[in-house]
């Protein structure tokens, strides 16, 4: 067995070679690796290469020469087309472009990254890029690296969804200076390139939302967001992406303003500016330039927009606001004279408070100053979230300012590092001799000592919790060199601090995500810099109901996948008697009469009694391997002897994929004593389709019920917000509803709600 | 022979091609990081080895030169000096030195090592070995790597990765079927 030459002169032991033979015929096991660590490494590197390898050299047809903006973006996980189409038939000295697209047929595609489309010959970069075509129906700018052609989409793609991207490959005419007998030849009409993907599964939603409190909430997936030592004042933005400061001189996109898409300027005449501020996806991706010559962003609580200050001269700033693509809203907001001390603060949704020379300002969106008590504020300022209330430090104390009645309710000496909770709580912390003591209460005028920290040790970086059950931050110990930092969470009535992560990093500024799913923070790597980090958190163990509902879709994941495979036993084996009933008489078809199915996904799950569930199921059929149609089963799934049987289905008409926008989703989340019924789609809207006409919820006799519709562009998302008795009500959504290229939906969508007692 | 000649111009090449530079990089990507996890045991650190690994040999491309040897062995050179380098920095880090006992294995290594088969169990044996003996039984047996290189890698004489071997291998032998007995397991 034993066949290494050098091991056979080493170990000439019989019983040696027992244990060389089970070396030998065993490995390690495959180490746990990130897949998308290897491709952001290499990225990385690939910027650094371009810079310190690539030599000046002569011009080539490739051209290279826009490598940094390339590489900047592709410091992200950069989807690579590979396809490659060739061009036959042409006559030899007509003018050829290849066309490298590899994403095509993927899967697991992630939702917030630019598409990147590779060419090779003398391609016509304007006539490529306006012959762009994304469906679903997909707002996106474009730009040029070299030959690579990077999409990217406005807002995160939907999840679960087939993607068909069209562009008409073009070959620019070369340049001659021949005679005109000699002339070069025109380019042929080339064929167009359509490349598929398919969008990564997004998660069923929990049924019970899980607790934040401390002993439930862990992290893993620590990831480092390229060029991050480079980054500040990291922000969320409501739809789980980031605003970051970027410095404008760095190797990096914005060093090549005109190959990357950059917002509008603002308007004045500005200097160069040391900084942009840059959207950003949690993989690190610079998803675009959305403030040039920007810093200090500051995120609105809704509506998509930021402020940020725009440095004029070295005395004089104006703070600006934007939408999240990066257009000027309102160019100047204020003035300050000197730089600017932090980010602005919003206050609702309208207006914005600031520190003018350390004097508190407050202004609406209009620039209209509106009268405040002269306070001159040292340090950060935070406003709750329903924008009426600011807790300060001021030079005469800390207090809480009333946005209302513009009166000033004092807080304990010394408090500062405010935070407010989603529910209006108020956490911050006060200096002792030697430590530091946190505060919390239920509004701002019931806060008590919650917990303090040991002699040598003080907190900072408050951070509620999304469900405020725990508070986030950063403790720091020490002094001098022998220091360590480390984030603590603890719950919100000061019990059980557990350190959050690695007690082997140093940790600071953490954020939560608005999702809850992540935690940004800083972290100190081993080279003595801070970086920026992101990790997934884990909240604790499913409820029992979510165990349940674990239990019924893994019921129905068999089902399903027994039908993709054709396996009718195997299919069979997952129904009750009913249900083989329902299917036998023509409720739905078990398997595919034509085409396969290819793949399904949950749309919907719902608690509609005691061990028992609807889940809506999306089923695909495809030809050719592209998926072209697909229908909806609701299936009742059912606690029967241990196990969960499907007991009853029904399914709707098939419905052609690519004839408007279609509904990816529907979540049904109990809002105190209101309901939340949350659509998403697949496409960008027109928002002006969307209203109560055209998303309506009926009841069980068919009669419009009272809801309020609101739609969130940058998430495809529409919520109706209604008060709902238990019982059977149908979601419908109507013909009215359009995709921003203006083709409705194809067909009127409708889903089963029900609301259990 | 035409694979050691292809990676020399390739090699060559990478010092002033990034595209090159980037082909050594999916050529070496798995084995470098596949050895530092092998030598710190977690994701988030050998991320960080290998990305430094390979920004120190970008840096260095243009001095390395070649010396006989599979330009993977200056890479695992790297590597083990990124994780030397790490753990001289690290505050608390329990590494096994020689003369540790394998018989003091704390329970929840017992407790890993029940959950594997045989051939698992052999690969958990070598991760409680002496880092240096570690390092060229996981070289030899997990990357196939020649003993002359294992040298060079390690900084040391062909004879002493030899000993290395010697002892790894000895002592699993000796401690293998000890522990397998304990864990009442055939």
């Amino acid at each position: 067995m034993m066949d290494d030459q050098e091991l056979q002169e080493l170990f000439s032991d019989p019983a040696d070679q027992e244990v060389i033979d089970l070396l030998r015929a065993s490995r390690p096991a495959a180490p746990p690796l990130d897949p998308h660590f290897r491709h952001y490494l290499r990225a990385k590197l690939m910027a650094e290469a371009r810079d310190k390898l690539a030599a000046p050299t002569s011009r080539r047809w490739f051209q290279w020469g826009l490598a940094p903006a390339m590489a900047a973006v592709a410091a992200g996980f950069l989807i690579v087309l590979s396809i490659e189409v060739y061009l036959h038939g042409q006559p030899a000295a007509t003018p050829q472009v290849a066309v490298n697209a590899a994403i095509d047929n993927k899967k697991d595609v992630a939702t917030a990254e630019p598409i990147e489309i590779q060419f090779r010959g003398p391609v016509d970069k304007t006539a490529v890029e306006e012959s762009v075509v994304i469906q679903p129906a997909t707002a996106f700018t474009k730009h040029w690296d070299g030959q690579t052609l990077v999409i990217t989409p406005a807002h995160p793609l939907a999840a679960n969804t087939s993607y068909k991207v069209t562009l008409q490959p073009a070959a620019a005419a070369p340049k001659t200076t021949a005679p005109k007998l000699n002339a070069a030849p025109t380019p042929a009409p080339q064929p167009p390139v359509v490349v598929h993907f398919l969008t990564a599964r997004a998660p069923v939603p929990p049924i019970v939302p899980p607790s934040y409190r401390s002993d439930s909430v862990s992290w893993l997936n620590d990831n480092r967001l390229p060029e991050s030592s480079t980054l500040s004042s990291p922000v969320w933005t409501p739809d789980g992406q980031l605003l970051v400061t970027r410095p404008i001189d760095s190797a990096s996109p914005a060093a090549t303003a005109s190959a990357m898409p950059r917002a509008t300027p603002t308007p004045s005449a500005t200097p160069k500016a040391a900084t942009d501020v840059w959207l950003m996806s949690t993989q690190g991706t610079l998803v675009r330039d959305v403030a040039p010559g920007g810093s200090y962003p500051a995120v609105a609580p809704s509506g998509g927009m930021f402020a940020d200050w725009q440095e004029n001269s070295p005395d004089h700033a104006t703070l600006e606001v934007r939408d999240l693509q990066g257009n000027v809203q309102v160019a100047s907001v204020a003035t300050v004279n000197g730089r600017p001390d932090g980010a602005a603060v919003w206050l609702g949704a309208d207006r914005l408070a600031y520190l003018n020379a350390g004097v508190l300002a407050i202004v609406d969106l209009h620039g209209t100053v509106i009268a405040a008590p002269v306070l001159h504020v040292s340090g950060a300022m935070a406003a709750s979230r329903s924008g009426l209330l600011l807790a300060l430090t001021s030079t005469t104390g800390s207090v809480v300012l009333d946005l209302t009645s513009m009166q000033t309710a004092p807080l304990p000496n010394g408090a500062a590092g405010f935070a407010w909770s989603p529910h209006g709580q108020l956490a911050f912390t006060i200096p002792t001799g030697t430590g530091t003591a946190l505060y919390a209460g239920s509004d701002a005028k019931a806060t008590r000592k919650i917990a303090a920290s040991a002699a040598d040790e003080t907190w900072s970086d408050l951070n509620w919790a999304p469900d405020a059950a725990s508070l986030l931050l950063a403790s720091h110990t020490g002094t001098g060199t022998a220091t360590h930092s480390r984030l603590l969470l603890i719950n919100a009535d000061g019990s059980s601090p557990a350190t959050f992560g690695s007690s082997q990093r140093e940790y600071g500024n953490p954020r939560w995500s608005p999702h809850g799913d992540l935690v940004l923070f800083s972290r100190q790597d081993e080279a003595g810099g801070t970086s920026l980090w992101a990790a997934r958190a884990v909240i604790g163990q499913p409820s029992a109901v979510d165990t349940a509902q674990g239990q019924a879709l893994a019921e129905v994941d068999k089902f399903m996948q027994a039908r993709i495979t054709g396996n009718l036993a195997a299919a069979q084996a997952q129904l009750d008697a009913t249900a083989q009933q329902a299917y036998a008489s023509g409720a739905s078809a078990l398997l595919s009469p034509g085409a396969p199915f290819a793949r399904y996904y949950p749309v919907s799950v719902q608690l509609t009694g005691p061990n028992k569930f609807l889940i809506g199921a999306r089923v695909f059929i495809a030809r050719n391997n592209q998926e072209v149609s697909f229908f909806e089963e609701q299936l009742t799934v059912v606690l029967q002897d241990q196990r969960y049987l499907i007991d009853a289905v029904t399914s709707t008409p098939t419905v052609q994929l690519g004839h408007g926008p279609t509904v990816v989703s529907v979540e049904v989340r109990q809002n105190g004593p209101a309901q939340q019924v949350l659509v998403r789609f697949d496409a960008d809207l027109k928002p002006v389709t969307i209203s109560a006409n055209t998303m309506l919820i009926k009841d069980s006799q068919g009669a419009v019920v009272t809801a309020v519709v609101t739609f969130d562009a940058d998430a495809h998302l529409v919520t109706l917000d209604a008060r709902l008795r238990p019982g059977s009500y149908t979601l419908v959504v109507t013909t009215g509803v359009a995709d921003i290229t203006g083709a409705a939906v194809a067909q009127d969508y409708t889903s089963p709600l029900v609301i259990s007692g | 022979m035409p694979d050691s000649i292809e990676e020399r111009e390739l090699v060559e090449r990478a010092k002033r091609d990034p595209e090159a530079f980037g082909a050594l990089y999916d050529r070496y990507f798995p084995q470098i990081y596949r050895f530092a996890y092998s030598r710190v045991r977690d994701q988030s650190l050998a991320e960080d080895v290998t990305s430094e690994v390979f920004f120190k040999a970008l840096k260095n491309m243009k001095r390395y030169t070649y010396g006989g040897h599979p330009f993977s062995s200056w890479l695992y050179q790297i590597t083990l000096n990124a994780v030397a380098d790490h753990y001289r920095g690290q505050r608390g880090e329990v590494e096994l030195e020689e003369g540790h006992d394998m018989a003091s294995r704390e329970p929840a290594v017992v407790d890993e090592v029940v959950r594997r088969d045989r051939s698992r169990r052999v690969w958990s044996a070598i991760d409680q070995l002496p880092k240096q003996q570690r390092a060229a039984m996981v070289l030899k047996f997990g990357e196939d790597r020649k003993i002359e290189e294992i040298a060079v890698i390690l900084g040391k004489s062909s004879g002493a990765v030899k000993l290395l071997l010697h002892r790894g291998v000895e002592r699993l032998r000796r401690e293998l079927p000890q522990l397998e007995a304990e864990l009442g397991t055939p």
